[in-house]
């Protein structure tokens, strides 16, 4: 049983969808070269960057593994989140890596590391990047599904037609992403910000009302009670708690500090600034969002065990306890809030991704320089087809074992080589390609590795000793040292690096 | 710890309240400066 009310939730849903459509699909006409597709002609300004970073940056998938590690681990579930905002403070104060960045008027990250290390390593770099980032995407539709699926509480999985047996949960994330797909491929980056700014309203307004009604009807001292009853100390304290420790906090603090350096559409976003003064601004004034991105959702996910007890799918108790628990009306703004998280997350990944694949490895392959008429249309055709990979990879393939899992992995292959190479090509005049070739190698092999083990029956004893935190601490250490013994061994010419 | 997290949880949400408020009106006048000025850059060709 759901409170969700199709006539009357169902309009708010219907409206929200109908105005974002149009302001994606106006703003079109302003795209007249390649720099507008890609980074809106560098023309964003600060309150319009912090509203896009803080809708691309939470999605239905975020408030999914936020709201399970406040129902796993209670409010030290939110320790990433401090992590994050600490992170993207420092670097935003600083200018740590993002100043140098966007001077130098790049559009990608390994258009940048090219300088340093040459076009191989630049390639080799666009193509870590691109599978990471896709593989990454790859499951943000079907979360994104099951959650809408269980909150307007769908009894029925399917439906017939011209005899055969469709999914509902298929039939609204492919309809959704056609509609982000459409608007994305139309407009590039000047929809993406337009659209992202009414989503972060609307994602915002959603999340305030379900929060402050969380807050007043479940009660903070029913939630403390809850996460003292079930965890202990361990439910406050990262370090006391026997699934995190040390080690967990260290990961966290290592993957949040890389993700804010080097993950290409939080970084899109200090690239479409006026200036790098702007960029830092942007950073600066967001950090703090990232403490209410895992500790909002964490609250959710507590007041689910609070309500529901122990259950045996985690990641579906948020939804399952918001579909009995937000009343009619204020439900339709919830679920719009989950759409306008979703797409402006989809839309922004769609495009970075897809400026990647042009900028980094398409574009040091062609022979002359391409028309920016032709540019647009190639970058175009390439968004489409990342919608196209998602529909089949996100939807038609079913996901096994924990999503955080999943995402901290195919996260970690690209976090942990790209972010020491940005940091050296930034400060460190004497790394190298054997260093970089080394870096990208190591960062990659080490998480894959720790993947296979996990998968393989015989070795799966060995991965769960290791544990998925050592194996991420020992990504970033590796790629570092790597760069540093690698860059120190290869033998010098004269006057090269 | 527990009044850490009251503490957190509290200034998350007044914070998070503020500057849905402010950054939705200041945003939109951020909108028409970014569309105005790549207007012009169409127009001056």
């Amino acid at each position: 049983m759901t409170n969700f009310n199709w006539l009357l939730d169902g309009s708010i849903v219907g409206l929200y969808l109908l105005v974002t459509m149009a302001a994606g699909l106006y703003v079109r006409k302003y795209v007249g070269k390649v720099d507008d597709f890609l980074v809106a002609g560098r023309e964003m300004n600060v309150y319009l960057g912090i509203a896009s970073l803080a809708a691309t940056e939470f999605g239905i998938v975020t408030c999914m593994y936020t709201a399970e590690a406040g129902y796993k681990y209670g409010f030290a579930g939110a320790t990433p989140g401090i992590a994050m905002a600490l992170s993207m403070l420092v670097i935003g104060y600083t200018g740590f890596c993002i100043k140098p960045l966007r001077d130098s008027g790049v559009i990608t990250i390994p258009q940048l590391i090219e300088k340093q290390f040459g076009p191989r390593i630049r390639w080799a770099a666009g193509v870590v990047i691109v599978l990471g980032g896709l593989l990454n995407m790859g499951v943000f539709l079907r979360i994104g599904g099951q959650f809408l699926v269980k909150i307007v509480g769908l009894q029925v999985t399917s439906f017939e037609l011209w005899g055969y047996q469709i999914g509902y949960l298929e039939t609204i994330m492919t309809v959704l992403l056609i509609g982000v797909a459409t608007y994305t491929i139309l407009g590039g980056m000047l929809s993406v910000l337009i659209t992202d700014f009414l989503q972060f309203v609307v994602m915002s307004a959603g999340l305030i009302a379900v929060t402050l009604l969380i807050l007043i009807y479940v009660g903070w001292d029913k939630l403390v009670a809850t996460v003292e009853a079930n965890y202990g100390a361990g439910g406050f304290n990262p370090f006391v708690n026997p699934d995190l420790g040390w080690e967990y906090v260290l990961f966290q603090v290592l993957l949040n500090f890389a993700a804010v350096l080097t993950w290409q559409t939080t970084i899109a976003r200090v690239l479409a600034a006026k200036d790098s003064k702007t960029g830092q601004n942007i950073y600066v004034r967001t950090s703090f969002f990232f403490v209410c991105r895992f500790l909002i959702p964490g609250i959710w996910g507590i007041a689910a065990l609070a309500t529901l007890g122990q259950v045996t799918n985690t990641l579906d108790a948020m939804p399952t306890f918001l579909s009995t628990f937000v009343p009619v009306g204020l439900m339709g703004l919830c679920v719009a809030a989950m759409l306008a998280a979703d797409m402006s997350t989809d839309s922004s990944y769609m495009l970075t991704w897809g400026s990647v694949i042009y900028n980094d490895i398409m574009a040091p392959l062609r022979k002359k320089e391409w028309s920016e008429k032709k540019g647009i249309l190639i970058n175009r055709m390439i968004v489409a087809l990342i919608g196209v990979f998602l529909l089949f990879y996100g939807l038609w393939y079913p996901l096994e074992g924990d999503v955080w899992t999943y995402l901290g992995i195919t996260g970690t292959i690209y976090l942990a080589s790209i972010s020491v190479l940005l940091i050296s090509s930034c400060y460190w005049s004497g790394a190298n390609s054997w260093g970089a070739a080394a870096s990208i190698i190591l960062a990659a092999a080490i998480p894959v590795a720790f993947l296979v083990l996990e998968k393989t029956p015989a070795t799966r004893d060995l991965a769960k000793s290791i544990g998925p935190y050592y194996s991420g601490i020992a990504a970033y250490v590796a790629s570092a040292l790597a760069m540093i013994v690698f860059s120190l061994l290869k033998p010098r010419k004269g006057g090269e690096v | 710890m527990k009044y850490f997290w009251l503490v957190l949880t509290l200034t998350a949400v007044g914070w998070y309240i503020l500057v849905t408020a402010y950054v939705s009106y200041k945003g939109v006048a951020d909108i028409k400066e970014m569309l105005r000025s790549l207007a012009a850059k169409n127009r001056s060709g």
